[in-house]
């Protein structure tokens, strides 16, 4: 068990390195650095000015070199300009160059400063990962339970009109993606011009000139209620609700057949207490490890979601980082994407073992 | 007619002037534009006119906060910036020595007073008094020299003001040239320029001339350490996300009292269509523009419109750098295959005026007539087969921005009309700006300046920090420097009649339109007037 989770954060290590590798080779083709020269510097930087600032701020060298400094095994970079300011990756705002470490890395804790946002990258990712942890929430909260009473009431009887009327919803649900349900949702709920809002408030439920939901998210940054935070929380959970509502299904169909419930039901046991008590607990191996699976999915779907209804979590932070070429952002954004996806794996993995004792982890 | 004015005080054209308007010759606005430049004060500006400057608000009511959309971006260095946007954050603390109001009117704001002698080399200015630093410093005439130095430095990359003040800088060291900039005593600074320069006045009021404090640090975020004389202070500065102003504790600012309690900036993205619902779902009180068919929209939901006319227009520029363009005729014919005014309806909705494809306007004080060109779309398909350009195939490209690509999109729809193939690609923000200068053919949005010359010599002489076209015309560059030593608009109107028909005739620009600025907010707010140049003079806010 214990050599397996090793094993585990071995894998993980070595994805997190060239995960990284990969980003910041990608991030620091010169046509990228000059592009972060011209918005940190001036747009309107002449060309010579643009080779200065990158050779100023530690963008030059081998690629390799480079990458070495925010690991944090080659000394970070310094420039003294002519006014004998000397500046550094390892020097801060008004800091002593004297006195500033040699190394500063990752491995040293040090996770780089964010171009876009003027600051380190540390708190900057934390503060957006908190945001989009309460997304995650309210998403799995809304999301866990209706898939998977969707699914158990499909998958217990299968072929009824109840089992096609669900599987219906699923299907439609899981083959709409997030930039078409998010469009959709507003036009129904969030405009003042179209969908359901005018009629309410034609009948007087609402106030004139209001909307159902809101079609911006901005505020839940600082304030979740019902009317600012449903929109973008159904916009991902509706993806996720039809995918695990199928596969739901289609483990509690297999459970339905076996030899065990025939059994149980021709010994007289109602249809209720052999759903609850004989199927369930089978049928629930398979969705749990694809809700495990929807954490990385879910990773995916901010990015557009957060974006759509203008939500600043960890989403929107990867869009900006990326429209912005900023280096250092990325690579942290990368990390926590590796992060994210193995942790989860090797929870589901573990957590199967505990569900289904046949399976042994060796 | 001179008022109260002791005329011997006055700028001598500055009376030429004020006849030139009562025998109809001016308007009033090029009056206001060009008697300020030179010294009179707004009120004795009208005065010379024979009317009473408009009143200004009656006491605004003190308190309240405001929201208002805007991109928020990282401030930097103010000399460094690069957007209006950047500097309407740092205008909560950081003040400039003249401000150009939206009625083209240039008012003094650290400086009491300012005059300029007969041919614009030298300028007196008056150091208002009594103003102090947030931090209890008080505010002297060493610190409007010491900023004249950060200004005049051209060894700082990016440095926006650093060729805006030829005269006062030493070519050698590309630093303030000794003795240009001198302290005469505690509440005078006398600049005494090597080459006349109409701009100086114009100059000190953009944005990028925000006066800082002897503490920051070149190349800073002026947010961090945030000591300025103005009447906010930053709370909070999130880019992407908010910005918070707030009064600055402990400081009197030497205007009174700025009426409203806090300024707070949202930032929800770009998408016009946004704003429509944020303004409905009462997320905002202001926007900072209002653009092409969403003015109509906004106007319907109630909102008051502001308007401010203005000489912000769109540049669809070819680079003669790229071999498609290096020909003259070929440019012309190009040129001349696109009407303005289908532009103007098309791409703008008709919210703005046709331009003549010289990059200057009525409203400039300089502006001169020259004949109409003729549209010819007929001549284009000869000019690019003369220089074997007939199948290839042309690229223009433009923002994805809405009235920026509809123009765009309106431009080459003519040419292709005229027998031209080519195509449109629509570039998002993030990879636009890319290689934005280079595109060898591509839109580019303007804004305002209050002299047709300031546009004219940063983005067509040849050594212009903003030229895009890659134009180098000798003809130009002397007349353009001619041009900048005459103060008296009426002559230097003769020079830019040349300036003028040399840029249409060079065709390098396509430069359909000027458009008027709109913001719409809710009812309740005053002191919200659009300006020509997005300045947001927090001060004039309130609720009311």
């Amino acid at each position: 068990m214990l050599k397996f989770i090793l094993r585990r954060l071995g894998v993980m290590l070595l994805t997190a390195f060239a995960l990284t590798f990969v980003v910041f080779y990608l991030t620091n083709l010169a046509p990228n650095l000059e592009k972060l020269a011209r918005s940190e510097g001036s747009v309107r930087m002449t060309e010579e000015a643009v080779t200065a600032w990158i050779e100023q701020n530690g963008h030059s060298g081998p690629v390799l070199m480079r990458y070495g400094q925010w690991l944090g095994v080659v000394p970070g970079w310094t420039f003294t300009d002519e006014k004998g300011v000397t500046r550094g990756r390892c020097i801060a705002q008004d800091g002593d160059a004297a006195l500033a470490p040699r190394y500063c890395g990752v491995l040293q804790g040090n996770w780089g400063y964010s171009t876009v946002f003027k600051q380190p990258v540390g708190p900057a990712l934390l503060e957006k990962l908190g945001a989009t942890g309460w997304l995650m929430l309210w998403v799995m909260i809304v999301m866990v339970p209706v898939s998977l009473i969707l699914g158990v009431l499909s998958g217990m009887r299968e072929g009824s009109a109840m089992d096609r009327t669900l599987s219906t919803f699923a299907i439609v649900s899981t083959a709409t993606p997030e930039y078409v349900s998010g469009v959709v949702l507003v036009a129904l709920f969030a405009t003042a011009t179209t969908g359901l809002s005018p009629l309410l408030i034609d009948m007087g439920l609402l106030e004139p000139k209001k909307t159902l939901f809101l079609a911006s998210s901005t505020s839940a940054m600082d304030n979740i209620t019902f009317w600012n935070f449903t929109l973008p929380v159904m916009t991902i959970a509706l993806y996720g609700i039809g995918y695990i509502a199928r596969m739901t299904r289609a483990s509690m169909t297999e459970v339905m057949t076996q030899q065990y419930i025939r059994t149980a039901r021709l010994k007289g046991v109602n249809f209720r207490s052999v759903v609850m008590k004989h199927a369930l607990r089978n049928a629930l191996i398979a969705p749990f490890t694809v809700i495990m699976l929807q954490f990385p999915w879910l990773l995916n779907g901010v990015v557009i979601t957060e974006t759509l209804f203008n939500y600043k979590g960890f989403g929107w932070t990867l869009v900006t980082a990326a429209s912005n070429n900023d280096i250092q952002l990325l690579l942290g954004c990368s990390v926590v994407a590796v992060l994210v996806v193995l942790v989860t794996q090797l929870i589901s993995d573990i957590g199967y073992v505990y569900l289904n004792p046949r399976i042994r982890i060796s | 007619m001179t008022g109260n004015l002791t005329p011997k005080k006055l700028h001598p054209a500055a009376l030429a002037y004020a006849q030139e308007v009562t025998a109809g010759t001016m308007d009033r606005r090029e009056f206001l534009t060009r008697a300020t430049a030179l010294g009179v004060s707004a009120a004795g500006a009208y005065g010379l006119l024979g009317i009473k400057a408009p009143a200004v608000a009656q006491e605004a009511k003190a308190g309240g906060v405001i929201r208002m959309a805007m991109e928020v971006k990282g401030t930097k260095d103010p000399r460094l910036a690069d957007w209006p946007q950047i500097a309407n954050i740092y205008r909560g603390w950081l003040e400039y020595l003249i401000q150009y109001n939206s009625d083209g009117t240039f008012e003094g704001r650290l400086l009491e007073s300012w005059e300029a002698n007969a041919d614009a080399t030298e300028y007196t200015l008056k150091v208002r008094q009594g103003v102090t630093w947030n931090n209890g410093d008080p505010f002297t005439a060493d610190d409007v020299v010491r900023n004249f130095a950060r200004w005049t430095d051209g060894n700082v990359e990016g440095n926006a003001m650093a060729s805006r003040f030829p005269g006062l800088v030493d070519e050698a060291t590309k630093t303030m040239r000794e003795g240009a900039v001198t302290k005469v005593d505690d509440s005078t600074v006398k600049l005494s320029l090597s080459i006349s320069d109409i701009a100086v006045v114009p100059n000190l009021a953009d944005y990028p001339s925000a006066v800082v404090h002897s503490s920051f640090k070149d190349g800073d975020d002026p947010s961090a350490n945030p000591i300025g004389t103005g009447p906010y202070i930053p709370q909070e500065v999130s880019v992407g996300q908010r910005v918070v102003l707030v009064r600055a504790p402990n400081h009197t600012w030497w205007g009174g009292t700025s009426p409203l309690d806090e300024i707070h900036y949202i930032d929800f993205g770009t998408d016009p269509a946004a704003m429509v619902a944020l303004f409905s779902s009462d997320e905002v009180d202001a926007n900072y523009e209002s653009v092409g068919e969403f003015i109509d929209i906004l106007d319907g939901m109630g909102l008051t419109k502001e308007e401010a006319d203005t000489a912000s227009t769109i540049v669809v520029r070819m680079n003669s750098s790229s071999d498609l363009y290096k020909d003259k005729a070929v440019r012309q014919a190009i040129q001349l295959a696109v009407d303005p005014a289908v532009v103007l309806e098309l791409g703008y909705n008709n919210l703005g005026k046709t331009g003549e494809n010289h990059h200057c306007f009525p409203i400039h004080p300089e502006y001169a007539e020259i004949p109409k060109q003729t549209i010819n779309p007929a001549g284009l398909p000869a000019a690019l087969e003369a220089a074997g350009l007939k199948d290839t195939e042309l690229e223009v490209i433009s923002l994805d921005d809405g009235w920026e690509s509809a123009t765009t999109a309106a431009v080459v729809a003519q040419i292709r009309d005229a027998g031209a193939t080519i195509k449109h690609t629509v570039m998002p923000g993030s990879t636009f700006w890319n290689d934005w200068q280079k595109y060898p053919f591509s839109s580019t949005t303007w804004n305002h300046r209050p002299l047709a010359v300031q546009n004219m010599s940063l983005a067509y002489t040849s050594t212009g920090s903003w030229n895009e076209t890659a134009m180098a015309n000798p003809e130009f560059d002397k007349l353009m420097a001619e041009a900048l030593a005459i103060a008296d608009a009426e002559k230097r109107k003769e020079v830019n009649a040349k300036l003028e028909a040399i840029l249409q005739d060079e065709g390098y620009i396509i430069n359909p339109f000027s458009r008027s600025l709109f913001r719409h907010h809710k009812e309740g707010f005053a002191g919200l007037a659009q300006h020509p140049a997005f300045e947001h003079h927090h001060y004039k806010w309130s609720v009311a």
